[in-house]
């Protein structure tokens, strides 16, 4: 498999595990070294916010969290786009940019509407022969969140 | 014991104090009467000083009682504010949220205005109008501005209104102590939510739906001081609870909040609710500021602002920052809940005629935690505003259905 294929492959399956929730498995496909942030730049007050920001411990304990917590139910799902990927010849680790919408569908009706948009900027690790993600940045464009999201994207 | 719909629809047997009727939080007419009696005369916070740092900068503010707002530091750095309406034909001024300009230029037709309100330029004006109208028949509509308590820009579309001091009172004695630094704002988020906006203020009135969140049972509910927290009403419908240690560390993946803030104690927390839609938050080691924007009776922006202290570190910020949104961003614990909860309260309460009829307000503990003063203190001066009771608002202001 090329480089690019491995990136790709991990990407849209972290995405295909936090659709169906699957958090264990996740975390799995994510190096021990591992940070996740979400963020976005506010035109408002002309800054960069930080809205997310947890390492692999506490991402493992807001997952597990999750049950306590009220949470609307509506499903999220991904859709995603692998723009780039830049791996360096004999590099450890690979960029990768990704256009992400996230689309909200009600339990009731199931009726689907466009949730979020933004993009995913990835640095991932080759580790036995599969490409594990080192961190992510989600850097949203979408600020009117509605009611918002106890779950990350 | 289930409820027929007569039973459902009976008065509570409760002092008319002590209820409302949801109409209050649909009907069409009452929310166009407390757009004009209550958001048009009472002071609002349009901004916070730190999101107009230099001169000329400007950011634009919707008001509750309907008018866009342009608020700007000028040449002489004072703040000042305007409708941001064009004069001549209506249009928005400025389109952008934020920025910096030394005049406002209308793309409609190139008037210009500067920044204390002056029509500054009419393009073709002798042409057009000759002697009859000029720049000095042009200026904008200004509004009253005031800045204080901690640094926020506070607007009131009534040119009549008293100061903002006689406004507040001492409603913010508890919080003054604690912002007198210079403050910044570090995050800013805005909601639409269907609901009506006086459920979201209730929300934050009361806190018996600390049972909605794991997060404060734990860290708050379950520990000792809890239960001594006091509800102390200030007149003009404000109210304020005082501090208690919130023990960060009893949430799982909670950690101690070191950053602190001037002047409280380690873990404090102080709230205060302003009549008619704002609260200062101030826990521990954040303050969060809402202001809301009801946008018809049924829907409400409400605006989210977290700030810190201007002589903030980058790690001190950074500390803040994580502080904030792990509760309140838009992906933090708490804030999706509450919204969550007023969101099914405005999905019940569509159509008072067919739905919930009443909101019980009834709970008394002395004024402790769980009390619901707060919301009584609150529609007492609804009451006094619009001239008709909270329990019975369609009777009108002579005692006579309207």
């Amino acid at each position: 498999m090329s480089k690019r294929a491995l990136v790709e492959e991990a990407i849209y399956l972290s995405l295909l595990l936090l659709d169906a929730h699957d958090f264990a498995g996740f975390l799995d496909i994510c190096d021990p070294e591992f940070r996740y942030s979400i963020g976005a730049y506010s035109p408002e007050i002309r800054q960069e916010m930080t809205w997310l920001d947890h390492d692999k411990a506490g991402l493992r304990t807001l997952f597990e969290n999750l049950p306590r917590h009220k949470s609307d139910r509506a499903l999220l799902t991904r859709h995603a786009t692998v723009y780039s990927v830049f791996w360096p010849p004999d590099a450890p680790e690979a960029k990768a940019v990704t256009s992400l919408q996230v689309y909200r569908t009600t339990l009731d009706g199931g009726e689907t509407q466009l949730f979020a948009v933004g993009k995913i900027h990835d640095l991932l690790r080759l580790v036995d022969g599969q490409a594990r993600l080192l961190r992510r940045d989600v850097k949203l464009t979408t600020r009117l969140l509605g009611i918002g999201s106890h779950i990350p994207f | 014991m289930s409820r027929n719909r007569r039973q459902w629809q009976e008065t509570p047997g409760f002092p008319n104090t002590h209820f409302v009727d949801t109409g209050l939080y649909t009907d069409p007419t009452l929310f166009r009467d407390e757009q004009v009696n209550i958001f048009a005369k009472t002071w609002i916070i349009a901004c916070h000083e730190s999101e107009l740092p230099n001169q000329f900068d400007y950011r634009t503010f919707r008001h509750p009682a309907g008018p866009e707002l342009v608020v700007l530091r000028g040449d002489d750095g004072i703040v000042r504010s305007y409708y941001n309406i064009c004069p001549h034909r209506g249009n928005v001024l400025v389109h952008e949220p934020a920025g910096n300009a030394r005049k406002l230029l209308c793309i409609f037709h190139g008037w210009s205005f500067d920044c204390r309100g002056n029509c500054v330029g009419i393009t073709r004006s002798r042409e057009g109008y000759q002697d009859r109208f000029g720049t000095s028949d042009a200026g904008l509509r200004e509004v009253r501005t005031e800045v204080g308590y901690g640094g926020f820009i506070w607007v009131n579309v009534d040119d009549d209104a008293s100061p903002l001091r006689a406004f507040i009172g001492d409603a913010l004695e508890l919080i003054e102590p604690h912002i007198q630094e210079p403050l910044e704002v570090f995050h800013f988020h805005k909601v639409v939510v269907n609901t009506n906006f006086k459920l979201w203020h209730d929300t934050n009135s009361e806190f018996y739906h600390d049972y909605m969140h794991y997060f404060n049972r734990v860290t708050g509910m379950l520990q000792p001081g809890y239960f001594d927290r006091k509800y102390k009403p200030y007149p003009n419908g404000h109210a304020s609870v005082g501090s208690m240690q919130v023990r960060y560390d009893k949430y799982e993946g909670g950690q101690d909040r070191s950053v602190g803030w001037p002047g409280l104690a380690p873990g404090g927390w102080v709230l205060i609710d302003l009549f008619p839609g704002m609260t200062y938050n101030l826990r521990t080691s954040v303050i969060r500021l809402d202001t809301m924007v009801p946008l018809s009776p049924n829907q409400t922006l409400i605006e989210f602002r977290g700030l810190g202290l201007k002589s903030d570190s980058p790690e001190q910020r950074a500390s803040r920052v994580r502080d904030h949104n792990s509760i309140w961003g838009p992906f933090g614990r708490n804030l999706h809940e509450d919204l969550l909860g007023v969101r099914g309260q405005g999905s019940a309460m569509r159509d008072s005629t067919t739905g919930s009829r009443w909101v019980l307000h009834g709970r008394e503990e002395e004024n402790g935690i769980h009390d619901e003063v707060g919301m009584r203190h609150y529609y007492a001066e609804w009451s006094r505003r619009m001239g008709r009771l909270a329990s019975e608002p369609f009777l009108g202001k002579n005692g006579h259905a309207s």
